[in-house]
């Protein structure tokens, strides 16, 4: 079990994206969402927890009023997948979003399913718009097309972390996206 | 009532349920070879349906070297349908995903083998999740509509299937 913070670190074999470089996107995807909603009322919806940091950042570049809510949903091999086998809604909007502009906040898009099923579920919302942003767009194995409205970075097909992104929980106070050492995830399976 | 041919499809069902994601699996086999006769002798049936994307999913868990007359099936497929929205996922595509989901170990006993369930295939048909709210509309064009593209272009359409395995697939 890793357990401190070099540790982390001694696991991810390529930065692949730096502090600065993040900060940078974000700050241009902040100036360009100010641009785009100015004058009108916008909801960033985060979906938690990989955006957390991302949508921390995201919020302070945009230079217009904005609410921002929560929202949380079970992920397939999850503890609620044994119970369900049906994705649950763990933690919900905590309020209407009914007539608003919403910009759903990702930290990665990988084969589409659970942001197909979140665009889906806020649509029965009836928000005015729904438009989507990413940190991370990783197209390899997409499923599901997803028009992507702000898109930080395209990736190659590696598993990453750090910046909100994890591994068994882990990696996600990691302030830059690195990709996992396959060691560390091929050990964890075989033991 | 057909079973699934390997214990990855099974899975990816699993997760498409799990996602609300609409699957059909094999409903359509589309003749890719004919002699000169004009009987099939050769054809491709992809492994799930989702109606909703309008995609066709094909899976192999078969070491990359063995891929090799899968790819060239699929290279005859496209070329014979060009309409067709279709996505392979390789072995290496489908370890990804069970990293993704922490299900590592699962693929590890799927990898390289011949496609057959070790285990109690699982009922499969057609499955419709339940959503209380309205899909997202098809962004490609239907099945019918590739069935339709293929007639013009005076090739034979897909022929539907009673969710057999093709034995070359």
């Amino acid at each position: 079990m890793t357990e401190r913070l070099a540790d982390l670190h001694d696991d991810v074999g390529e930065i692949l994206l730096d502090e600065a470089t993040i900060s940078a996107k974000v700050q241009e995807l902040g100036s360009r969402i100010s641009a785009d909603y100015a004058g009108q009322q916008l909801t960033l919806v985060s979906v938690l927890k990989g955006s957390l940091p991302f949508m921390a950042d995201l919020m302070r570049a945009i230079e217009i009023p904005v609410r921002i809510d929560l929202m949380e949903v079970s992920s397939y091999g999850g503890t609620a997948t044994e119970s369900s086998g049906l994705v649950r809604i763990l933690k919900d909007l905590s309020a209407s979003i009914a007539d608003e502009h919403v910009l759903i906040v990702e930290d990665i898009i990988d084969t589409g399913l659970t942001l197909n099923y979140l665009i889906r579920y806020l649509r029965g919302k009836a928000p005015a718009t729904l438009r989507i942003c990413t940190l991370l767009d990783k197209p390899a194995r997409r499923l599901v097309e997803i028009p992507v409205d702000y898109r930080g970075f395209t990736i190659p097909d590696q598993f990453v972390v750090g910046y909100g992104l994890d591994y068994g929980e882990l990696y996600r106070n990691l302030r830059y996206v690195g990709v996992l050492k396959p060691e560390v995830y091929t050990e964890v399976a075989v033991g | 009532m057909a079973g699934f041919a390997h214990a990855s499809e099974a899975e990816m069902s699993r997760i498409l349920d799990f996602y609300a994601v609409r699957w059909e699996y094999e409903p359509h086999t589309f003749p890719i070879l004919w002699n000169l006769e004009g009987d099939v002798v050769e054809s491709f049936s992809p492994d799930f349906y989702l109606p909703d994307l309008d995609l066709y999913l094909e899976l192999t868990t078969l070491r990359q070297k063995l891929v090799r007359k899968k790819n060239r099936k699929l290279r005859r497929l496209r070329e014979l349908y060009p309409d067709l929205n279709i996505k392979l996922f390789y072995a290496r595509d489908f370890r990804a995903l069970m990293l993704k989901y922490g299900k590592l170990a699962l693929f590890d006993g799927l990898s390289g083998t011949s496609g057959q369930v070790s285990q109690p295939a699982l009922a499969a048909t057609t499955r419709e999740p339940t959503l209380d709210v309205d899909p997202v509309p098809a962004a490609a064009p239907s099945a019918t509509a590739q069935a339709r593209s293929a007639r013009s272009a005076g090739r034979r359409p897909p022929v539907r299937s009673a969710g057999t395995k093709p034995s070359a697939t």
